[in-house]
């Protein structure tokens, strides 16, 4: 291990020894992120600036030893998770933020965490507009990786559309920007690219991103339907009304039972599926919409329709929505979180299926779905310990994604390909669109200095036309 | 040539008609599908032959003037393939003129928020040359749009990027980095677009402070300044306009006025952080006409007869401020470069355009530093 330990000086020389960990213990703690993947982490650095990223990115290459990045590891696809023995850039020290409240801009840096940026920025009027349900625990820096979602990216879009510029150090270690506080920065992409890439071509040290104003009035509602397909329903009379709400999210019998289990919020546990609707905005255009998703909802044979009076009633909704995930722990101790996309008029085929391949594999499985997207969340709860059940889980989840693809859909909306997806990539690309994908890869990070393995399938880069550049292109 | 143009001939047809407004070329064609396409952009990248792909010719203007080999039209590839107005989305293919989706998609009162005032443009020119209408204060730019993209590449290849879903992170994001590459990787066969419902109502309020405007109307389509006055657009339910007219206090006149794009010898975009668009106003000098987006940061300038020196001054400030000034039309030899300083990440760039075009056939030299 003397090759090791050379490395772990090299950091501990430029970045102290308070900064970079190399414990077994610490080696172990930081070898997966909140999803079922775990890989080999050799040294766990934690940079307080763009230069110390470059000199970690530059002592990992002299060492050949890959580069992976993590926020606070709430990832569920093992985007932050090594393929192979790697080190480690944890961003939770880089926590800068410069708010610029007359352009509606703010400078991050990427150890930021989601929720206290909104907090932050909240007394100007403003908030970062994606919300993953992770948004307390979250840092911007995974936003970005990931290109995440939440709730109310149904109106407001996904981390991308919030995204301005970033600054990335690229695998050489030197730091480069992409983007700006301008509308339509000129030449290529770069900033688009990025955002979304999983830290497979660069470590972004600082984004610039915007802030929406908060919305004037909210109106929060829960819809109770004794069938599922009726609340589905609602969803598409809803948007093919005109009404784009602020976040229409859906949830079933088994997970609404559960939440209200430990929640007693008063759900309507009797019912097949609920939506929970927002509509934001102007004060007369939120009553006019309420009016709709309500009406709509009624139209629909909705058996009980609940507005939330104040803020406090509207934040019980919201906990029912977010508390999702731990409610979970009553029924077994373990449960796979499922994350594909179908388009969102084929929701009700989409749910109808995933019953059937729950209890063709005797799992129970439990629905949170951003229905206005078409985003779906099966959740299948197991009791690890049980021998076989996990091949059983595994085979479901690989069912639900054919089942996804089968209904124009894809392999992800918000979670991300990681480790986990990634041998499924085939599924909806062609060997020329992974060829490409895996160019683009090169062009950034020739020699997969970061997170290799992750995102594309190994053999991507299967094609070879023989055209050799002009001369003059550096590539 | 002889020999290479009959081998066209044999290979693709006859060359298309000339089109008015292009560069002349040695071949001109016009082809149907995206994979009748990628077998042209194969022969090219074989022989070597610089490829112009053609929409309706509106943003031909942006970048480093090319004298292309090679034509290629869109005209033949028109078709509205599929469009789910209960799903939002719509695919395309490249040569639909923006008008006429447009006007399909209001059959049903929905918008691809394309620009507004399009002219001839086509749905793939505004995706490749990347611009936006002015709604994009209110919906983003037009590049937020784009959910998938089918590409016939420099090299011949026929690729895919994104999915015709609203929310999708599988694989890196090629419908953005397709949108704006001004047909430097390949040419766009088939497109999907995010649509969104219109407002039942809509109105302009003439607005005596653009600044006031944005900060008291809640996410109007746009503020528009113009030599005229200024303007705020509204759009939503009739109420919430009526209201939102009455907060702004200025004269309501029913429906979305646009103005005119500007016109003359020379027209640039300003690009500037959104609260120096005033800034950006002052300093035009003495254009012809202008529009100003306010909250977004882009201000559309004409002029007359004006020396290169005058307007480098107005690009040094637009830099400074971490935006830019965009030559969208200016007469030939004229002494300035189109886009000014390159970005920082140029031979990045050169690497990704290498990726989908190894022989640099596609629209060489047109992008900033002269990718």
């Amino acid at each position: 291990m003397a090759v090791l330990s050379d490395l772990i000086a090299d950091l501990i020389g430029e970045l102290g020894s308070d900064s970079v960990r190399s414990e077994p213990l610490d080696r172990r703690l930081f070898s997966k992120d909140a999803g079922v993947t775990r890989g080999e982490v050799v040294a766990i650095t934690f940079p307080r600036s763009a230069e110390e990223v470059a000199a970690v990115v530059g002592i990992a290459g002299a060492h050949r030893m890959p580069v992976v990045v993590r926020g606070a590891g709430t990832g569920l696809a093992g985007g932050a998770v090594p393929s192979e023995a790697a080190v480690l850039i944890v961003t939770t020290r880089m926590t800068g933020v410069e708010v610029d409240a007359a352009n509606r801009m703010a400078w991050v840096e990427p150890g930021v965490i989601n929720l206290d940026l909104s907090r932050l920025t909240s007394p100007l009027g403003l908030h970062f507009a994606p919300d993953p349900s992770s948004q307390a625990a979250c840092t911007i820096g995974g936003n970005v990786a990931n290109n995440s979602g939440g709730p109310h990216c149904l109106a407001e879009g996904t981390t991308v559309s919030h995204v301005l510029a970033v600054e990335f150090v690229d695998a050489e270690g030197d730091v480069f920007m992409a983007g700006g506080p301008a509308p339509d920065p000129i030449g290529l992409d770069v900033r688009g690219v990025m955002v979304g890439s999983e830290g497979t071509l660069g470590v972004v040290t600082r984004a610039l991103v915007k802030l929406t104003p908060n919305p004037p009035a909210v109106r929060t509602m829960l819809m109770a339907f004794g069938d599922i397909a009726d609340a589905a329903a609602t969803v598409s009379g809803v948007i093919a009304a005109g009404v784009v709400p602020a976040a229409l999210e859906m949830m079933d019998r088994p997970l609404i039972r559960a939440v209200e289990n430990f929640l007693h919020a008063g759900l309507p546990v009797d019912a097949a599926a609920v939506l929970l609707a927002e509509v934001a905005g102007h004060p007369e255009g939120v009553a006019a919409e309420a009016d709709l998703v309500v009406a709509m909802a009624r139209k629909h044979g909705a058996t009980e329709v609940r507005v939330a009076q104040d803020e406090a009633e509207r934040e019980v909704l919201w906990k029912a929505r977010k508390s999702a995930f731990g409610a979970i722990a009553q029924i077994a101790p373990d449960y796979y979180l499922h994350d594909t996309v179908v388009p969102r008029t084929r929701l009700v085929e989409a749910v109808t299926e995933i019953y059937a391949i729950a209890k063709r594999h005797d799992l129970p499985v439990l629905n949170t779905i951003h229905a206005g997207d078409g985003n779906l969340h099966p959740k299948f709860a197991f009791d690890g310990s049980i021998p076989g059940v996990r091949e059983r889980v595994k085979q479901a989840a690989e069912e639900v994604v054919a089942l996804s693809i089968r209904l124009g859909g894809v392999l992800s909306g918000e979670h991300g390909i990681g480790l986990e997806k990634r041998d499924l990539m085939h599924l909806v690309f062609s060997a020329v669109d992974l060829d490409a994908q895996a160019r683009l890869r090169d062009a950034f990070d020739r020699d997969r200095r970061f997170n290799p393995g992750t995102l594309l399938p190994a053999g991507s880069r299967c094609f070879d036309f023989g055209r050799q550049p002009p001369a003059g292109v550096w590539v | 040539l002889t020999s290479l143009r009959s081998t066209v001939a044999r290979l693709f047809g006859e060359s298309a008609d000339p089109v008015e407004g292009a560069p002349a070329a040695d071949y001109v064609l016009a082809p149907r599908t995206v994979e009748e396409s990628a077998r042209i952009l194969d022969f090219a990248s074989e022989h070597g032959l610089a490829v112009l792909v053609w929409g309706g010719g509106t943003h031909q203007g942006l970048g480093n003037p090319l004298e292309p080999d090679l034509l290629l039209l869109t005209s033949r590839m028109d078709r509205i393939v599929d469009w789910q107005p209960d799903d939002l989305t719509v695919v395309v293919e490249p040569g639909v003129p923006v008008a006429t989706l447009e006007a399909r998609l209001d059959e049903r009162s929905q918008t691809a928020v394309l620009p507004e005032r399009p002219g001839a443009a086509t749905v793939g020119g505004v995706v490749a040359a990347g611009v936006s209408g002015w709604r994009r204060y209110r919906y983003g730019s037009t590049r937020e749009r784009v959910l998938e993209v089918l590409v016939a590449t420099g090299d011949g290849r026929v690729v895919r990027g994104g999915a015709q879903v609203v929310k999708n992170v599988t694989g890196y994001d090629f419908p953005r980095l397709i949108t704006g590459s001004l047909g430097s990787l390949g040419l766009i066969g088939r497109l999907c677009l995010k649509l969104w419902p219109k407002g039942e109502a809509a109105a302009t309020v003439r607005v005596n402070d653009p600044r006031e405007a944005v900060d008291i109307a809640y996410r109007p389509l746009a503020v528009l300044e113009t030599a005229t006055g200024c303007f705020a657009y509204l759009a939503g339910t009739e109420r919430e306009v009526a209201a939102q007219g009455a907060a702004l206090g200025g004269r309501v006149q029913e429906g979305l006025l646009w103005p005119e794009h500007p016109i003359g010898d020379v027209v640039v975009s300003v690009r500037v952080p959104p609260a120096s668009t005033i800034e950006a106003v002052r300093r035009l000098g003495e254009p012809v006409s202008f529009v100003a987006a306010h909250g977004v940061g882009e201000v559309t300038a004409a002029f007359g007869p004006v020396q290169p020196t005058a307007l480098e001054a107005l690009r040094t400030w637009a830099e400074s401020m971490g935006g830019a000034m965009v030559m969208l039309a200016a007469p030939d030899g004229f002494a300035l470069d189109p886009w000014g300083v390159p970005p920082q990440t140029l031979d990045l760039q050169r690497r990704v355009k290498a990726g989908f075009d190894p022989a640099g056939v596609m629209a060489p030299g047109r992008l900033p530093g002269g990718l």
